[in-house]
């Protein structure tokens, strides 16, 4: 059980990869208008790009925030040597 | 059924090669002096290292047997890109790359890989599927990028999980067990896609475990970054070819958390001399997780923070989580192929 909160770090890790998944295909692959010129669909393709790397880069911002959060609890309640 | 022996082979040739080579290869990796020191002993001790060339051989072995028997040019490209990352491994065991040259380097196992797609466009689809909503739409040119990206990316995470004795041997077997069991799904549940996708994996599945036998403390035996690098490209063509990406990356997560403390050194590389040891070894032989607050934050000194350990206790924890892992992984495989 000393290892719970590390296995509750991989579970979010797991749960926010549904979680994104749901978001992708539910907000971001219907985004926009039927683009119809060359201009709209390059737009439209580089605005999803973005907010599939956004999606991306909060996966990891959110397990390395959760990572942080655990060490700083375990390194504050650690025994401090007497002096 | 010769479907089903070939299956057999692509595991059993590996395997059993390997098992019954290493014993008279380290004696001859011994008698040559190619002998690493095993840091967390003490006192020290050698250990034979690299085993990366006999396991590399075991992966050629069982992936031409794949490759003759379904005539299919998946696990040739799957070799391939392991290949360089091998040599590229060797040639740092051997003379030693610099820190950023040998990320750098292994990019050009991603290309020899996405490079036979020439010959086969069937090598791998463009598509990504995900848990129970599907699949994206083919992007070829964004797809081989990436896949291209994944080589150094996975190779480097692999290389970082082999710190103790038994940890990259176990991680191996493990993650590549779970990728066996999505492509085994993907197989089962999806008309048209080829069992030898599924054959593909066995050879690393073989490989790892008669590692196993060898690496698992005290260890005979050390890879070297020829085997970990070797082991982590031969898995990214895997979940390329097997088209099981998301799964294999849950798989690896230990391995991510592993590799925030890339970021915390890039973030400190301006200041690096104050980045702190992240473990030590105590005066009571046990391994200590540094309570410095900037430390680098290893999957190590996170499993240390929870207490002092062993060795053992250590590989044990990380093991526990890697399987942890794993299970997530193939929860994952089964909401994308069976529902």
């Amino acid at each position: 059980m000393k290892l719970f909160p590390l296995y509750m770090i991989e579970l979010v890790a797991f749960l926010l990869i549904i979680l994104e998944t749901y978001v992708f295909f539910t907000f971001v692959v219907p985004l926009g208008p039927i683009p119809h010129s060359l201009t709209d669909y390059t737009a439209l393709a580089l605005l999803k790009m973005l907010l599939i790397f956004a999606l991306g880069a909060l996966w990891f911002i959110v397990l390395d925030g959760l990572t942080r959060l655990y060490v700083r609890t375990r390194v504050r309640s650690a025994p401090r040597p007497s002096s | 059924m010769v479907e089903g022996g070939l299956l057999i082979l692509a595991f059993a040739a590996p395997f059993f090669l390997l098992v019954g080579l290493f014993p008279s290869y380290l004696r001859a990796l011994t008698r040559m002096g190619h002998l690493a020191e095993d840091a967390h002993k003490n006192p020290p001790t050698k250990v034979p290292m690299p085993a990366g060339p006999l396991l590399f051989a075991g992966l050629v072995v069982g992936e031409v047997a794949v490759a003759v028997g379904f005539r299919t040019l998946v696990p040739v490209a799957v070799a391939a890109g392991a290949g360089v990352a091998f040599a590229i491994g060797l040639f740092d065991d051997l003379y030693v790359l610099g820190g950023k040259t040998k990320p750098l380097l292994l990019f050009f196992a991603g290309l020899a890989f996405v490079s036979l797609a020439v010959l086969q466009p069937t090598l791998y689809r463009a598509d990504i599927y995900f848990p129970i909503l599907g699949d994206t739409a083919p992007h070829f040119i964004i797809y081989t990028i990436l896949a291209v990206v994944a080589f150094p990316v996975v190779a480097n995470a692999f290389n970082m999980m082999d710190a103790f004795n038994g940890e990259i041997s176990w991680f191996a077997l493990l993650t590549s067990l779970a990728l066996l069991v999505g492509v085994m799904l993907r197989t089962l549940f999806q008309s048209g896609f080829s069992v030898s996708r599924m054959a593909s994996v066995l050879p690393l599945v073989g490989v790892a475990g008669a590692f196993l036998f060898y690496n698992r403390y005290p260890s005979k035996a050390f890879d070297g970054d020829s085997g970990s690098l070797m082991f982590g490209a031969a898995f990214a063509g895997l979940a390329v070819t097997g088209g099981v990406e998301i799964a294999a990356i849950i798989a690896i997560v230990p391995a991510i958390l592993n590799s925030f403390y890339t970021l915390s050194s890039v973030r400190g590389f301006v200041e690096r001399r104050k980045i702190a040891r992240p473990t030590y070894v105590g005066d009571d032989g046990l391994l200590h997780a540094s309570m410095e607050e900037d430390a680098p934050n290893t999957l190590v000194r996170l499993v240390l923070l929870t207490s002092s350990m062993t060795e053992v206790e250590l590989v044990t924890s990380i093991v526990a989580l890697t399987a942890v892992a794993c299970v997530f992984s193939v929860a994952t495989s089964v909401l994308t192929w069976v529902f």
